[in-house]
């Protein structure tokens, strides 16, 4: 079957970040001929180019300088000492930093492989800031005991992003830019396609494929105060569980310590690697009383949290009182022009302030998505505790759940997670195609049915005429403040109402925007329905897990609840809405137990 | 002064353009209420949510790193998620944004980059490696790091291209920002095929069509400089044989001794 409302490809990608156009480009280079990669946005303008601070991998290039105290200068690693970091305490820091929440075996598989990837990118043409011999640089992040985050001064994820999508056009990977996946096509558990809109043209194609992969990006979006571009709005999550995939974890959202205040603009974690402080309206470094070894490296969801104590007791600074300082003046001059340049334009670009003589305004910022599509480490998406694939499906990359951040992700960890699992997902699908996977009909016209939801939007229902935008804007708001880094059952039962609520009205919603070429109010109406969608999973995981771990923190169970609440929560669409269910955590009891987790 | 809550008008006047109900370009105008804080882009979002769904213009990070902005805003092409409405009022208290000049227009702001793309894909964007990679990296001084960071931070907005007399002229011609990217690859100590590059960007749409007007480099909104990256290609041109011998040489660098014996950092 092929008509000219139906494209065929041998591989599909949705997305063309880090963790998509790394599968495109091995799964082209292991012979695959025909790689299509589809992104709403031009794939360099994908948000991974947004990344800072750098990707962590024990190269072991670096060390602090001996006797100088855990946040003293660092120094290139002489010839013959022995490396200060390796794979092991890589992976042990990743532990903990999930709150035991992420799957063991798969974090092995990262920090072991992060190594290869990092010198991989090198070799592609990464160019990466220099040790004085000429290695890759490494600087500290948050919750990682060694210095292992390799860096292009502050515009790491920019670098990566080039680099990778120069090698998949040398490749040959065919690009479908400003193409916007609406669908997914998954008959009796098999992936067959998907079905997308041309954005010039307004013209809904069906595609199908052997193989599918999402890369798709996370769902930050859904808070008021959003480091996140406006494209991370979850689609790729939301549409595969409306296909009937389930998510994975929806509810660990991380909160960023340092978005620019009011705007949410990340100033990277990068800052306080390089030696910032945190102070709040009393001029104290506040970090001394939540991590006193520590401080101001520790791990993200425990400095918002304690960013968002000094707040919540009146030690906030600026008018309202909601904002913290970021102190970077003592690095001086020339570190902050040679390290962070791109910080210091941001604030003095948004908050008029430059960071070289000045305190900086901040405040937590919605960050990462932990959750998204249940895959295996080969990203191979699964359907169930037993781990049943969804033949023909694959993601990778923040949409994805493998899991390696379990409930809170470590800077550095996921342009290295999009890279390692997207490359791993392209040698899987160039061995899923090898083994004879062929395509698969299609029934109906998937398309159609897209088209309709499109007019639906355009023509409204007659009854009323709501803005789309007033939805949005009250759902952002609604999860910052009832589902954003404290949480209690009370406030998560009316956020839960109120998507519902929003969810009614939506269906009555309508657009302004009537013609067919580039259509951006259409597709921010199809986005809004994404964030309602997942939306609702989020509140309904953290109101159902009754305990407090990594960014999801529950003041009414302000304990980690290991007896009852390891597991990772799965979330399948029903008539009733969703429904939990949940599966265990893999952990190596011998080697790496749960422990208390102390920073 | 980071927030000046205060809220001042501005009448925002967007050249508008739908090509299926419009015959040629028209302004519009529109009132925005704003403060200290308001962007152009956030200016163009509330337009869009409160007056006008179908006004029509790219945008994702919003901060200056994706690419997807780049506007003329009072005649002169910048993004507008990084600028202040209040910097731009010109002394009626308008703001004239249209979109980036020289382009064929899909809808109101939004333009065709499609040539743009193509002559990005022309200069082979890729490095070209040695065959044989090292265990670990190659090695690369901080010098010759910093020499890439006037070409590795383009954002590919297209603010250069679309304000350069040449490209306007000339479709034929490179352009400023795919020849930046070639002299990125040019100069990287690991890229072993500089004089091919050389030859490439040496032909009669390459360096020596630059005019060395500069308007890229007042609309570059990264500040960098396309203008002496096409300035230095042009002299390695002149020495490209010297350069490729120097390139050679530098190669057998690119690893030292003894790090090729030494054991793998981990493992
Ligand atoms: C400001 C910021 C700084 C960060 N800094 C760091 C850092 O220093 N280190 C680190 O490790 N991590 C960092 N992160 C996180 C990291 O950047 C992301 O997790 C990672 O880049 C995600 O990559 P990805 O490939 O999964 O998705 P993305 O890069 O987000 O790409 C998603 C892709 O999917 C496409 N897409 C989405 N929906 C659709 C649709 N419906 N149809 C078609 N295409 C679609 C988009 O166009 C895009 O191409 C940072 C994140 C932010 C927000
Ligand atoms: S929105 Fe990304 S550069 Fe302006």
């Amino acid at each position: 079957m092929s008509d000219t409302n139906t494209i065929v490809h041998d591989v599909i990608v949705v997305g063309a970040g880090l963790a998509g156009t790394w599968a495109a480009k091995i799964a082209a280079e292991q012979g695959v001929r025909d790689v299509a990669v589809l992104s709403k946005i031009h794939p360099l303008r994908s948000h991974s180019g947004a990344a800072q601070g750098g990707i962590a991998a024990a190269l072991g290039n670096v060390r602090p300088v001996p006797d100088s105290g855990p946040r003293g200068p660092l120094e290139q690693l002489p010839d013959g000492a022995t490396p200060v970091d390796n794979w092991e305490l890589h992976m042990f820091d990743t532990i903990k930093g999930s709150d035991w929440l992420g799957d063991q075996d798969a974090i092995e598989i990262m920090v072991k492989e992060a190594i290869d990837i990092v010198y991989e990118y090198e070799h592609m043409g990464c160019v990466f800031s220099r040790t004085r011999d000429g290695r890759i640089a490494q600087r500290r992040f948050g919750g990682h005991s060694a210095p292992r985050a390799n860096f292009a001064a502050d515009w790491t994820g920019h670098v990566l992003l080039h680099t990778i999508h120069e090698q998949a056009l040398r490749h040959g990977v065919k690009f479908y830019s400003e193409w916007y996946c609406m669908d997914l096509i998954v008959e009796d558990n098999i992936c067959r396609g998907v079905v997308a809109m041309e954005i010039q043209t307004g013209k809904i194609y069906t595609m199908r494929a052997r193989a599918v992969m999402f890369g798709t990006g996370g769902y930050g979006r859904a808070y008021k105060i959003t480091s996140n571009a406006y494209a991370n709005t979850g689609d790729g999550v939301a549409i595969a569980y409306q296909a009937g995939v389930p998510l994975m974890d929806m509810e660990f959202v991380q909160f960023h310590p340092t978005g620019l205040y009011k705007h949410g603009i990340l100033m990277s974690e990068a800052c306080r690697g390089e030696g910032g402080y945190l102070l709040n309206a009393n001029n104290e470094r506040f970090m001394e009383r939540y991590a006193p070894d520590k401080m101001e490296l520790a791990p993200r969801d425990l400095v918002s949290r304690s960013e968002q104590t000094e707040i919540d007791q009146g030690r906030g600074v600026e008018a309202d009182g909601q904002g913290i300082y970021l102190d970077l003046r003592h690095l001086g001059r020339e570190k902050i022009l040679k390290r962070l340049p791109q910080v210091r334009e941001l604030a003095i670009d948004f908050v008029g302030v430059d960071p070289i003589d000045a305190l900086v305004p901040i405040q937590p910022t919605a960050h990462y998505s932990m959750g998204g599509i249940p895959t295996d480490a080969d990203g191979q998406v699964i359907y169930d505790a037993e781990g049943t694939p969804v033949t023909g499906f694959f993601a990778a990359g923040e949409c994805a759940c493998v899991s390696v951040h379990g409930a809170n992700r470590l800077g550095t960890n996921s342009l290295l997670e999009a890279s390692v699992f997207g490359r791993r997902a392209g040698y899987a699908i160039a061995r899923f195609l090898e083994s004879g996977a062929s395509l698969q009909s299609v029934s109906g016209d998937p398309a159609e049915k897209q088209r309709q939801r499109v007019q639906r939007l355009m023509a409204g229902n007659g009854k009323s005429s709501e803005s789309v935008e007033k939805i949005s804007q009250e759902l952002k708001t609604t999860m910052t403040n009832q589902a954003g880094i404290f949480r209690d059952g009370e406030r998560l039962i009316q956020a839960s109402g109120t998507i519902h609520r929003l969810r009614e009205r939506f269906a009555n919603a309508r657009v302004m925007d009537r013609s067919s070429c580039f259509n951006t109010d259409v597709l921010s109406a199809l986005e809004t329905e994404h964030l309602l969608s997942f939306s609702e999973l989020i509140v309904a995981g953290a109101l159902e897990r009754k305990e407090s771990r990594g960014a999801h923190f529950r003041t009414d169970y302000p304990k980690r609840d290991d007896e009852n609440w390891l597991k990772h929560t799965l979330a399948y669409q029903t008539p009733d809405g969703p429904r939990l269910a949940y599966k265990a955590v893999n952990i190596d009891w011998e080697k790496y137990p749960p422990q208390e987790r102390k920073y | 002064m980071t927030n000046n809550g205060k809220m001042q008008s501005v009448t925002l006047r967007v050249l508008r353009y739908n090509p299926e109900v419009d015959q040629k370009q028209h302004f519009q105008e529109f009132q925005v209420e704003y403060t200290a804080d308001t962007t152009i882009l956030d200016a163009l979002h509330q337009i869009k949510a409160e007056q006008d769904g179908s006004l029509t213009f790219r945008r994702s990070c919003r901060h200056a790193i994706c690419g997807s902005c780049a506007m003329n805003v009072n005649g002169k092409n910048i993004l507008v998620c990084k600028t202040p409405l209040r910097t731009q009022l010109d002394r009626k208290n308008r703001v004239t944004i249209r979109p980036l000049p020289f382009l064929p227009v899909i809808k109101d702001l939004v333009v065709d980059r499609s040539a743009f793309w193509e002559e990005y894909q022309r200069v082979r964007p890729w490095l070209i490696a040695p065959p044989e990679a090292p265990e670990k990296e190659f090695r690369m001084t901080p010098e010759e790091v910093e020499a890439l960071h006037n070409a590795e931070t383009c954002i590919m907005c297209g603010a250069c291209y679309s304000s350069c007399q040449v490209v306007a002229l000339n479709k034929k011609y490179i352009g400023p920002h795919a020849l930046l990217k070639a002299f990125m690859r040019v100069m990287d100590p690991r890229d072993t095929e500089p004089g091919e590059r050389l030859d490439e960007v040496s032909g009669s749409d390459g360096v020596f069509r630059c005019h060395t007007i500069f308007n890229c480099i007042d609309a570059c909104p990264k500040g960098l400089n396309p203008t002496e990256a096409i300035e230095t290609l042009r002299k390695l041109v002149q020495k490209r044989q010297a350069f490729v011998a120097a390139r050679q040489e530098r190669q057998k660098t690119l690893l030292p001794v003894e790090s090729s014996t030494a054991p793998a950092a981990a493992d």
